[in-house]
């Protein structure tokens, strides 16, 4: 009785020891086959990574999003003097890859990924286990994500988001119907082509899409606290009447 | 984050730049400064911040009056210029130094740095330029921390 005690707690070692490895070593592993593009199921994704500061997000589109009267209207009279930043509030889970200013790292399990942004020390969980998104989700900062991947591409589809931040340092806001589909496309090791779909029929009256680089960054993710000295507030102006 | 003297060197000599205004991790830069209102002060620094979300430096300049005004200056966040080649020593209290920026828009004596001249001649951006590379989606700042 007790060697088949001791043959199942000899047995469940491994195990456990390979559940807690396991994820670590799938991360770590894909990274020697990253180079290769051709790479099966998932992408090797792990890194810290950056895209072009963008801090408006219509220039890479060559025009306006397609507003809908409200969304023209909202827009016009947007001042960047509400920019939820400036009250160090968290930054949304797109204009934290495009107008984040600092780097991002990639943790990457077979489960879920999590994006963690240098700006503010946020983060997205990205979940990757088939599951779909809850019936009811609160609307919350980063949403709820849920991604599967299509060959080399990651493709993240977020809702539940929150009315309060907004999509760049120009003011183009979105209202708590906002969802996002993102691709995240491994072009090479050192390349990810990141394309961004706005659904929002309160703010738009269709989709609109702007494609980024996202490039590997030879640094690591740094401390972020904003409000350890923040001396702005009190200067700042409206730039708008 | 291991860096040799001579790699950060490499750094602050890419660093030689022209004034332009510098972008901002916090805020947008027209709330705060106004591009139309450029400055050159010359003087002695007095106190260091290296701290998020912008750096400050403080710099005591003497007007034509010979009267002594505490200037406080406003950089980009210290994670971006760290990459760029800054260190908290990088100015020190009584470097005298030159700086070019722009005034706050509510007159006070604070302006945003674009770039600081060192004693030994180096000019340094202050700002954030080399990751806020603009919005061409080139992929402008691959490799450059």
């Amino acid at each position: 009785m007790s060697a088949t005690k001791h043959n199942v707690r000899a047995s469940i070692g491994p195990a456990m020891t390979l559940l807690v490895v396991l994820p670590f070593v799938c991360a770590c592993g894909g990274r020697a086959a990253s180079g290769n593009s051709q790479a099966a199921a998932a992408a090797d994704l792990n890194g810290v990574w950056s895209a072009p500061f963008t801090p408006d997000i219509s220039k890479p589109l060559g025009h306006q999003p397609p507003f809908t009267p409200y969304g023209a209207a909202r827009f016009a009279k947007e001042d960047e003097f509400d920019d939820p930043l400036t009250q160090c509030l968290p930054i949304g889970p797109a204009r934290g890859i495009q107008a984040g200013i600092m780097p991002f790292q990639i943790v990457q399990t077979p489960s879920a990924l999590a994006i963690l942004f240098e700006n503010q020390h946020t983060f997205r969980i990205i979940h990757t286990d088939g599951r779909s998104h809850p019936k009811d989700v609160d609307a919350t900062w980063f949403g709820d994500s849920i991604g599967k991947w299509e060959g080399n591409t990651l493709v993240i589809d977020t809702v539940g988001l929150n009315d309060r931040t907004w999509l760049d340092t120009a003011g183009h806001e979105h209202s708590d119907q906002l969802h996002l589909v993102e691709r995240f496309q491994k072009v090479d090791n050192n390349t990810i082509q990141w394309t961004v779909t706005f659904e929002d029929p309160k703010f738009f009256t269709e989709p609109w899409s702007v494609t980024l680089p996202i490039t590997r960054q030879n640094t690591e993710i740094m401390s972020y606290s904003c409000e350890e000295n923040e001396k702005d507030r009190v200067h700042l102006r409206r730039t708008k009447k | 984050m291991m860096r040799t003297k001579s790699s950060i060197f490499c750094d602050l000599a890419l660093l030689l730049v022209f004034a332009a205004p510098p972008l901002f991790a916090h805020h947008g830069f027209a709330v705060e400064f106004d591009k139309n209102s450029p400055v050159t002060l010359t003087g002695v620094v007095t106190k260091m911040e290296f701290m998020n979300p912008h750096i400050y430096f403080y710099m005591d300049v003497k007007g034509k009056d010979g009267k002594v005004v505490n200037w406080a200056f406003e950089g980009g966040p210290p994670n971006v210029i760290y990459r760029q080649g800054w260190r908290k020593d990088t100015l020190k209290p009584g470097d005298a130094v030159t700086v070019k920026g722009f005034r706050a828009k509510d007159g006070t004596h604070l302006a945003a740095c674009a770039t600081v001249k060192l004693p030994d001649g180096r000019e340094l951006s202050a700002g954030s330029g080399a990751v806020a590379g603009g919005a061409s989606g080139s992929g402008s700042n691959s490799g450059k921390y």
